[in-house]
Formats: C-alpha cells, structure tokens, sequence
C-alpha cells in the first residue's frame, strides 16, 4: 500500500488546519451558509434529511487494517455505531456533529486518510478493480496508476471548479470490475504487441438523468504519458463543458455534442503542445510509487486442501461461500475473499463499528493487514491462503459477515435513497431488503446465478440503476413511492444501458415484478445461460408479458 | 420544490452545530420534538412564522430552513404532511433504533 | 474592494473605459475584448498602456493577435464556480506566453486563493472583508501535488530533484 512521505502529510494536516478554521468561522458567524457550503463540500460533508454526512474517501478502494480500525473508531465516538460503504468505494458517516468534523479528519489524517475531493465539481476519488494486485487475469496493478491520479488530482489549480462532478475509473483485468465505460474517463491497462504498458482511454460515459456509455477516443496510450493526456482531457471539458445547465454539465454531452472524434482530436492537439511539460511524473517517481504496492510476498501453496474439500462436503452453506464469494489468486494455494456486506434482510454496505474491527483483525491474520472495498459495497480480504478458509468463514459467519451470496441476486448494490438521502424520491434500502427476504434461500439462489440488482431512490443514479441486469429505479408520483423496472444493463466489459419495462410499482409490486421476471428467465434459459444473456437473446418482449400480461 | 402549498403549515430545519432535526416551537425557538411545532393557517402567521425561521438562520442556528404542510398524528399533534419531512421527523425507516422515533440518546 | 497581490510581483492601476470614454493621451486603461479587436493602432499609440477585460468564456485564441500590445489582463469572474478562468489564465501563460499581470475580478473566494496563483493570476480585487481570508489562504501550503505557473515544479519533480542533488554532490 502506498504510505505517505512528510510531504503528503503536511498536506492533509494543512487540509485539517484549514477546513478547522472554516468550521470554526462558521460556527462564529463570519461565513454564511452560502459561503460555508462549497468549502464543507470539498472536505466531503453534506447536509442530509437527518444530520450532516461526511464522506470519506478510501483511495481505489485499498484500506489497511489500521486504517479500518480508525474508521470503526470514527463511527463509534462521532456517530451512531455504523458506517455505510457505497458504490464509489467510499464511506459515509451518517451522523457527524459539524463541530466534529475537524476532529474526524484529524482522526482520518493520522491514518493517511481524508475527505478531499469526495464532493463538489472536482475530480473524484479514483476507483478501481476491488481485486487489484490479487486477481490472476490483471495485467499488472492499475493502484500505482491510481495513486498517481490521486496525486494530480488533488488540488488541482486548473481543474478543481469544473463545470461537474469528474469520476475517473482503471481497470487492468479481463473483466472490468470497475464499470470503466460508465465513467467520465475510463482507463484500460493493457500491454500491446511490443510489450509496453500503456491505456485504452474512454472518455464520456455517465448515469445521471442522461446514461451513455463511454466511448475509445485512444487505443494505447503509454503508461509515462498517463497525467497529461490527462490534463488534456480535462482542459477540453473544463474550457467547453455546459456551464448552464447542471444536467448538461458532464463531460458525457461535451462528447456527444463535439463527436467523440473531435473530443479525441482536441485532446491530440491540446496533448501534443503539452507533454513535454512538467506535468508526467519523473520515471523515478513512478517506480517510487509503484514499489509501494509491491505483492505480499505469499508461500506457493496447493490448490488442493482437504479441510476445505471436508467441510464443503459437510456444509452447504460453506460450499457456496467458497464457490462465491472467493477467486483465483495470482498466487496458488490462495484466494480473494469477498465479505459480503447483504445480509439477506440487511442494509447493503452498512458494516457496524464491530465488524469493521473485526474485519480488520481478520486482515491482519489472514490477508497481510489488506483490506479493499468494491463498487458493489462489499469488503473484500485480497491474500488470503486456502487452507485458512474454513476458519475465516466461520468467524465470518458467527458475525453475521458470511452470506454467500456475493454476485448472485441479493448481492444488491442499493444507494441510501429517502431513509437518508435529501435528493430522493423514495427509499431504496427497503425495498433491496424486501427482494433479499423474499429470495432468501441460498439453493435457488444459485440456480438463478449471476444477476445484479441495483437501486437507485432517484435519477442521479448513485444506485447504478441503469447498468443493473434489473434495475429499480425510485420515483415520486403524486406524493408516493413508486418503483421503476429496468432490464438488461450491465456495467462490464460488456456495458449495456438497462431499459424500462413498463409502468412503475409500489413497494409490494416491484418485488412481485422481479421475482416474476425471474421466473421468466429460469423458464427460458438455455443450458448455462445467465439472465443478461437470456434476457439480450430473447428482448423485453416475455418479460413484460409476464410482469403486465394481466393488465 | 416550488410548489405552492396549501393548508396548515410548519417549519422544520436542520441545526447548525450538529445538523439535527428540529421544527420552529410556539415560543419562537427550535425544538427536535414535532409535537411542539407551531402551525399556521393563514398567510399572515404562516408569513410571521418564515420571518422567525429567516431571522434564525440569519443567526447562524439553523440551516436548511422549510415551510412545510402540516398534518397531525394519531394523537392529534402537529406532523409533517410529506414523506420526505416525515422521514426527517422520524429519523430513517430502516433503522428504527435510530433518531426521533425513539426519542433518544440524542442528547437533545 | 481591496487588492490582494498573491505573486508580490509590483501590481497597476487603471481606469476602466467603455465604448463611451474619452481616453486621456497617456492614460492607463483596461477595455473590453471586443473593443479592443475593432481599435485601431491609433487607440493603442494614444493610451499610455492598455488591458483587456475578458470573461471567463472568451476565447484565448481571440487575444493571440493583441496579446504583444497588453500590458495586463484581467478575468472578470460572474461566479466563484466558473472554473473556465483558471483555463483562461493558464492559456494566456502557456499559449501566448503572456507575461503582464492578469487579475482576477468579480466573485471569487479566498479558499480560491492558491488555485487563482498557481494558474497564473498575479491579484485578486475582492470585498475589503475578505482580504485577510486571502492572505491567510496564501500562506496555507507549502507543497503541491501539480507543477504550476508560480515556477514551482511538483512535488513528484521536487522528490526526485532533492535526490539528483544529494547523487550529484
Ligand atoms: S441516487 Fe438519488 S436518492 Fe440515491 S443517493 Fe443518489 S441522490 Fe440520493
């Protein structure tokens, strides 16, 4: 994991200093509301329904044990218990005292962590793959390249008022786990023929009221060259990008209204005139970074271990886990271990201050003090040895930590919706628990397989609604919650923008309407066919006959 | 939401040092308790009732200030009208252990 | 309204003129963008020195031709959010190669203060209320993540510079 030197903390202390200062002001008088909010903004706290929400950021998702310990500490003396853990690898408090706040970031630079850039029209925090460094169909670990975004992100004096929001996504594996395609920019790690590292770069994907998937506008760009493409991109967007219209404002509709051609062409000619600024780091810098994620060094193991075979043969539930929630490692004789934070009935990406501890003792003893955090609001143990699976499970287990379910229908990604959301138009935590009682039975769960849910309570889309196999997306009619179908998104390499079926539903009918649309999928499928693919073979057409042939 | 409303009125707001719920009380203060929310009916007071919020906010005690319609409970006292206030009054659905609904260790 | 000098570089004074304003022989002035495209090289022998005042959406490109003829620049900014004149600055530093002082004006905030220096403004006109905040925002840090117009290299640049020092010595 990347640590910070003197420099990066006298950052985030002056960050500290400073954001205490404002608060302070604040409370005093001297700043109004108006004044006070794009700064409180910029260190991630927000006013919600019920209190102020920090949002803390979690770098492309990589935590320490020590650094997750602080966040349970956080929630356990500044907020009620809990954490929420959401679909941009962040946290969120839900309770901080503004007077607090300087405390918490305190508390969080201590760690190396902060709020920066986790709100307001700036560039975002970083994701990537939840498996990076661990996974074995990565071509290399995209976090170097992460960290170094990270780094040129932060404070940037050019890009730090943007017309909006700015999310940048990497991923390095075969499988994009990271919905590079739904992200203003998307980078793709890959290797061309002469063996050099470089990136695939996709500019003007989004969600929001306006989904469009993103579009090549380079096939390989090399690595060294990384920060001022980059810089060219965001000059583009930062100097055209709508201004007059916050719906209009994403990078997405620059794309679209310019060409995706011509948004290539001016970053080309804006990129030539700049690349040999100083702007790329020195190579020296990008080893120095890089070497900081270095792979544990993990014992060659077997594959093969009886304790697990046994108590696979004697626990189902344990087989499942196994099957679902662990992957190939890079290393054999180990696995990623995905902590699944559904419980069936549960609020997806809530962990309390106890699990998050215990979560962090079981890093320590089984994963080389390494935690990530995936867009799916599960924790993940990256290096964790085979044979030790059994007992991590059963702890896992005792702590309400071990559902199987991970990738399967009530591994739900859910945004907070009305429960605490002031954006939103109905809840969404209610109804995800709704979906995962009524499924709740791990056997016909993996008969269904693969099938993503996602829940977003209004059109900001935080629940990625529109990149669901089934997405549910809340709206307000007449002073109601009502419940929008969608099907066939998909937010992989394969990207897809889900549909509308039909008219909406109320809290009972959605739940009705996707255990029908489920239904129609085990009645159709083919030998091995998932739901995405069932679903894109045969079109809409069955599935709302089956969800509204009686009206 | 510029919507025109209609019918008794309230007003909630979040306060400024610790973000909590409250509603404009009969003696002009700010109580987390919906019960003791003043209600208007006509333009008049329901004016008199904004000029006590603004006021307020320009003292730098509340944030986020609404003049919101108002309904009663079951006991007959005053509640917000829409799901989206009546959320704020309770505290989040999904966790009943949480905020007005249980009257809690909020220390007020 | 103050005058906050964020580079310490010496600042001007001038007087704004419309398309009304009779110009004094000699006289300091900063005009409109437009204005000064349509004037003709009689306007620039008569004023002593001259500025141009542009938005935060013009076009860089428009100022390429007049850019020799400017002694300075200003931004005017209609929102602290139009992040379009920190571009705009940049342009004029990197692309024309502009080196009078560029001024911000209009609604900016002190918590700006580091980003307005670093893309290359030399000063900030703001309500008097707020110039202590900017001159406290200044001072605040020391090192930076991004290479930028006061001259300073990043951090990323710096590291490794210490260290070619240290081998070379
Ligand atoms: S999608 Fe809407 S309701 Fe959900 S968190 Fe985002 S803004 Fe709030």
């Amino acid at each position: 994991m990347y640590a910070y030197d003197q420099y990066d903390h006298a950052l985030v202390n002056a960050r500290v200093g400073e954001f205490r200062d404002q608060v302070n002001r604040r409370l005093s008088g001297e700043l109004t509301e108006e004044e006070f909010r794009p700064l409180r903004l910029m260190n991630g706290l927000y006013l919600q329904l019920h209190a102020y929400m920090l949002r803390v950021a979690i770098p492309y998702g990589t935590l320490s044990a020590n650094q997750m310990r602080r966040l349970a500490h956080i929630a356990r003396t500044y907020d009620k218990g809990y954490g929420h853990f959401t679909t941009r690898q962040n946290v969120q408090f839900n309770w901080p005292k503004l007077v607090d706040t300087p405390d918490i970031l305190q508390e969080l630079a201590d760690v190396e962590m902060h709020a920066i850039q986790t709100s307001g029209n700036c560039i975002r925090n970083v994701t990537t793959d939840q498996f990076a460094g661990a996974a074995g169909d990565e071509v290399a670990d995209p976090r170097p390249y992460a960290e170094l975004l990270r780094q040129w992100s932060t404070f940037h004096p050019e890009f730090s008022f943007l017309p909006r929001k700015f999310k940048i996504a990497i991923t390095a594996a075969k499988e994009d786990r990271a919905a590079v395609k739904w992200h203003d920019i998307g980078l793709i790690l890959k290797q061309n023929d002469a063996g050099e590292t470089g990136f695939e770069v996709i500019v003007g994907g989004g969600m929001g009221r306006t989904p469009v998937i993103g579009k090549t506008i380079r096939d390989f760009l090399p690595e060294a060259d990384l920060l001022s493409y980059m810089e060219a991109i965001l000059r583009v967007y930062n100097e055209q990008g709508r201004r007059d219209n916050k719906y209009k404002a994403r990078i997405k509709i620059l794309v679209e209204d310019l060409g995706a051609e011509e948004y290539a062409r001016q970053t080309e000619a804006e990129w030539q005139a700049i690349r040999n600024n100083p702007i790329d780091v020195p190579a020296e810098e990008a080893a120095r970074i890089r070497a900081f994620f270095a792979p544990p060094r993990l014992e060659v193991l077997s594959d093969d271990v009886a304790e697990v075979d046994d108590l696979a043969r004697q626990n189902f539930l344990f087989a499942a886990w196994v099957r679902n929630n662990t992957g190939k490692h890079k290393v054999p004789g180990h696995v990623h271990v995905t902590i699944s934070l559904k419980p069936h009935g549960g609020i997806p990406g809530d962990a309390t201050d106890a699990q998050m501890d215990l979560v962090a003792d079981l890093a320590d003893q089984y994963s080389q003090g390494e935690i990530r955090v995936s867009h799916a609001q599960n924790l993940i143990l990256p290096h964790v040895a085979k044979r030790d699976l059994p007992a991590l499970w059963k702890t896992l287990d005792a702590a309400g930590l071990g559902a199987a379910n991970q990738g399967l229908l009530t591994d739900i990604i859910a945004c907070p919706g009305l429960d605490y959301c002031a954006l939103a138009n109905a809840r969404s935590i209610p109804i995800a628990q709704a979906i995962t009682s009524r499924f709740d039975d791990m056997k016909r769960l993996m008969d269904i397989g693969p099938l993503k849910i996602k829940i977003s309570g209004c059109i900001n889309a935080c629940g990625h609604h529109h990149a669901g196999h089934i997405g549910i997306l809340g709206v307000d009619r007449r002073g109601e919650e009502n419940y929008q179908l969608l099907l066939g998104g998909s937010g992989a390499e394969d990207a897809s923008k889900a549909a509308i079926l039909g008219p909406g539903f109320g809290e009972e009918g959605i739940v009705d309407a996707v255990e029908k649309v489920v239904a129609v999928y085990l009645g159709e499928r083919e030998d091995g066919e998932e739901f995405l693919a069932t679903y894109r073979r045969l079109g809409p057409a069955p599935f709302k006959e089956a969800v509204y042939g009686a009206r | 939401m510029a919507k025109k409303l209609s019918g008794p009125q309230m007003v909630i707001a979040n306060r400024l040092d610790d973000g909590r719920v409250v509603f404009l009380d009969r003696a002009g203060g700010w109580s987390v308790t919906p019960a003791n929310a003043a209600v208007a009916d006509d333009e008049d007071a329901i004016e008199a009732l904004a000029n006590v919020a603004a006021a307020s906010v320009a003292a730098n005690k509340v944030l986020s200030v609404e003049v919101i319609e108002a309904t009663t409970d079951e006991n007959g006292a005053p509640w917000p009208a829409h799901i989206k206030f009546a959320m704020q009054a309770k505290g989040p659905s999904v966790r009943a252990d949480l905020g007005y609904q249980v009257a809690l260790n909020w220390e007020n | 309204m103050a005058l906050v000098n964020l580079t310490g570089k010496e600042t001007g004074t001038w007087v704004h003129i419309g398309t009304e304003t009779t110009i004094e022989d000699g006289a300091v002035v900063a005009a409109p963008l437009a204005q000064l495209v349509d004037a003709d090289e009689s306007f620039f022998k008569a004023v002593g020195a001259v500025g141009a005042v542009l938005a935060t959406d013009a076009d860089w490109r428009a100022v390429a031709p007049l850019a020799n003829k400017l002694s300075f620049v200003v931004i005017n900014f209609p929102s602290f959010s139009d992040g379009r004149g920190f571009s705009l600055a940049v342009r004029l530093r990197k692309d024309l190669g502009f080196r009078g002082e560029i001024r911000a004006t209009g609604h900016t905030i002190p918590d700006q203060a580091m980003h307005l220096l670093r893309s290359g403004f030399d000063s900030v006109e703001t309500p008097d209320a707020r110039e202590e905040a900017f001159k406290a925002a200044v001072k605040r840090y020391q090192v930076f993540y991004q290479s930028d117009f006061t001259g300073r290299t990043s951090l990323a640049h710096a590291r490794h510079a210490r260290a070619e020092e240290r081998k070379a010595s």
